[in-house]
């Protein structure tokens, strides 16, 4: 398989079919997980190769679906371009979807860039039918699909991807992917790493895999979009818990959505409560104040001077906050340690309680820089040196 | 269970190369021939009689749709008015499938070509169509060295089964049994050298004349063989029969000997009386004047001996009234003799 950017892809594709594949690399996300653009692949073409190029007209679709990905071979015809396209569904020889289900094909406009994208899309909701009627091998299975599909949450929102023998145990095995609807709409501005990469739609997806037919081989997995993630913690801070023996997915499901729409409460509560304690601060010691995270609120540095002395206070509000105390670091204007670094000391017991509101943390935090900075003064001098 | 196979001659697979070689697109069209489902019965003495189906499909020949999608919608509807136009010059009948060929692409058939596939077979009312795929492709980047695929799919089911394609040249090296029928030919000029010249060795039937001759001979012989069988198994009734009543009489006969042994003896005088009447016979004999007599008559009649004759009337019994008078001579009669 040769993977390719989208701009080869489009640069090697017959011109008259480019506008087709350039709304499908560009604008097609399908499906649940849409965080990446469908991908293209083994472009080929069906002239001969003598034929001067571009005249690509047939290549390989990669589509997210349930956990897997679909390889589908999409044909398209070089010297008659208005053609329709025909389709090879991979390994699922035996789908064959009910051409009056696809409007899009019955329909074919080769002038219409979005016409292709939209045929996908209704292929894909063809391949979830057929995999839902696949199910019926496995009656405990069947049971689990039927019993979400009638909860307006989860059954609109789910993709199944069933029939795959476990290759090592032959039995038949499935997996379920699902959309939580927990809203993140909340949730601070992500920034990201990558600003040129547009991290997509906010997502939360359970995975759950069945490696056998009488679920007693259960395995779920959250998927998270990588704004989420970040904002959460990380991929460690969130765990589910295991899927319960015996148990089913129209009580599991609803456990690990309220689970994680918990930790997001928290989260945003966190941003809240520190911009909070970041305003008092401002509002404390104004002029003192030397910068600030005006985004998410973590950081704070204070340049303060006490009997002619001056000093830094770098203040770390950490994910967790209130719950987790700040960090305080002292530092220094005037001494270096033997390293180079400005002195300094890091103070993350001091008191504190998490019930204080912004106002009453910046109280106490202005209290006790009254009460430490003598014995840092000590300890600059002491230890540092101009 | 039926297993598949289509044929096709090495001219037409090439025929096939040649126009996609040309062409530079996917092309497809009609493809023409004859299908065979065959039963062959495999008897064994270790198992029970093994039934097996076999399904041949020759393909003769292939004709090439001028433009693509012509003959279908996008969601593979037959266009029947171009299905006939195709056929102008071939009988309906003769369809035995289509084919296709597209470049770099995988060998499985695609959505549009199951649709298709599955209304010409409902169209031309023939569940046996059969679908050839050919899928060339280049195996190097620098196009040096190109790959030709070729398989055939027939529908069981809505399911597609690939089927091997053997390609027949001149003749089949893997023929070892003896040939069933003849290798199909549907050239024009062995069509007609056959319908001149085939009276004279088929008969109305199809089947050589000679073998219908020698069918004939093999029941006559058969028949006279019955017959000899029937005459066979009759004579060796007979002898049974008699074996039978052989073995009865002297099964009677040893039983009466063995009532004999266990009985009282019996008085010599039947014996006697038997060897009496020998007696009496030989008496008679000794008796007679002429049987004793020493003495010839000039005429070489003997002549009686009066001694004998007055013994016997002592003391011998009563004549027998069978005892046989010497024959009568007559005189100067048959009887033959020496003159001396």
């Amino acid at each position: 398989m040769n993977n390719m950017s989208p701009e080869v892809a489009l640069h090697r594709i017959s011109p008259e079919l480019r506008p087709l594949l350039c709304n499908v690399v560009r604008n097609g996300r399908v499906g649940l997980d849409s965080t990446n653009c469908l991908r293209v692949t083994d472009l080929k073409t069906g002239c001969t190769s003598l034929t001067p190029g571009p005249c690509c007209d047939r290549f390989k679709l990669h589509i997210p679906y349930a956990g897997e990905t679909l390889k589908w071979d999409i044909i398209f015809n070089a010297r008659y371009p208005e053609l329709p396209p025909d389709f090879i569904f991979g390994e699922d020889a035996e789908f064959l979807p009910e051409p009056s289900e696809l409007p899009h094909l019955v329909h074919w406009d080769a002038g219409n860039p979005e016409c292709l994208l939209q045929l996908v899309k209704e292929l894909i909701q063809q391949y979830h039918h057929y995999q839902c009627q696949r199910l019926r091998e496995s009656s405990r299975l069947l049971f689990e699909y039927d019993s979400l599909l009638e909860d307006p949450n989860y059954g609109h929102n789910m993709e199944i991807y069933a029939g795959r023998k476990n290759s090592w145990t032959g039995e038949f095995s499935a997996r379920f992917l699902l959309k939580l609807p927990v809203d993140f709409s909340n949730i601070p501005v992500y920034l990201l790493k990558d600003t040129a990469l547009d991290p997509g739609e906010d997502v939360a997806l359970l995975s759950v895999s069945f490696e056998d037919a009488e679920a007693t081989q259960v395995f779920p997995k959250l998927y998270l979009s990588p704004s989420i993630e970040h904002a959460l913690g990380g991929s460690s801070a969130l765990h589910i818990p295991a899927f319960p023996s015996g148990g089913c997915l129209i009580d599991y499901v609803p456990q690990v959505c309220q689970l994680l729409t918990n930790k997001v409460q928290y989260v945003i509560q966190g941003y809240h409560k520190r911009r909070e304690y970041i305003a008092a601060f401002l509002s404390h010691f104004g002029m003192g104040v030397v910068e600030y995270d005006a985004e998410g609120f973590t950081k704070l540095t204070l340049l303060l001077m006490w009997k002619d002395f001056c000093f830094l206070v770098h203040v770390d509000l950490p994910l967790y906050f209130p719950r987790d105390q700040p960090t305080l670091t002292f530092q220094s204007v005037y001494h270096f340690t033997n390293s180079g670094q400005l002195y300094s000391q890091v103070q993350k017991s001091y008191p504190y309680s998490p019930r204080w509101d912004g106002n009453e943390m910046a109280k106490r935090a202005k209290a006790y820089f009254k009460s430490f900075i003598p014995q840092f003064q000590e300890g600059a001098f002491a230890n540092g040196k101009l | 269970m039926a297993e598949p196979t289509v044929r096709v001659s090495g001219t037409v697979l090439a025929s096939l190369m040649f126009q996609h070689l040309n062409s530079d697109s996917d092309v497809e069209g009609l493809v023409l021939g004859e299908g065979r489902i065959e039963e062959q019965v495999t008897i064994s003495d270790s198992q029970a009689d093994h039934i097996h189906i076999e399904e041949t499909y020759n393909v003769q020949k292939h004709i090439a749709c001028h433009r693509l999608n012509t003959l279908y919608s996008s969601t593979g509807d037959l266009n029947m008015e171009a299905v006939q136009k195709m056929l102008v010059d071939n009988k309906r009948e003769s369809v035995i499938g289509w084919y296709r060929q597209r470049r770099n692409t995988e060998q499985q058939m695609t959505l549009r070509e199951k649709l298709i596939h599955e209304n010409l077979k409902n169209v031309l009312s023939n569940p046996h169509m059969i679908f050839l795929l050919l899928t060339p492709s280049k195996v190097t980047p620098s196009g040096s060295t190109h790959r030709m695929e070729y398989s055939a799919f027939i529908s069981r089911s809505r399911r597609f089964v690939n089927v091997p394609i053997l390609i027949t040249n001149l003749g089949l090296l893997e023929q070892l049994a003896y040939w069933k029928v003849s290798t199909s030919c549907s050239a024009a000029g062995y069509s007609l050298t056959m319908k001149k010249h085939g009276s004279r060795f088929f008969s109305s039937d199809g089947l050589l004349k000679e073998v219908k001759e020698v069918n004939s001979m093999n029941e006559s012989l058969q028949v006279e063989l019955q017959k000899s069988c029937r005459d066979v198994e009759e004579s060796e009734r007979l002898v049974e029969a008699l074996q039978a009543e052989v073995s009865s009489l002297r099964r009677r006969l040893k039983e009466k000997q063995q009532k004999e042994a266990t009985e009282e003896p019996e008085p010599v005088r039947s014996s006697d009386q038997r060897n009496v009447r020998l007696q009496e016979s030989v008496s008679s004999l000794s008796c007679c004047p002429l049987f004793c007599s020493q003495t010839l008559n000039l005429q070489g009649f003997p002549l009686p001996d009066v001694s004998t004759a007055t013994q016997v009337n002592a003391d011998s019994p009563p004549a027998n009234r069978n005892r046989k008078r010497p024959r009568e001579e007559p005189m100067g009669g048959d009887r033959k003799r020496r003159r001396s």
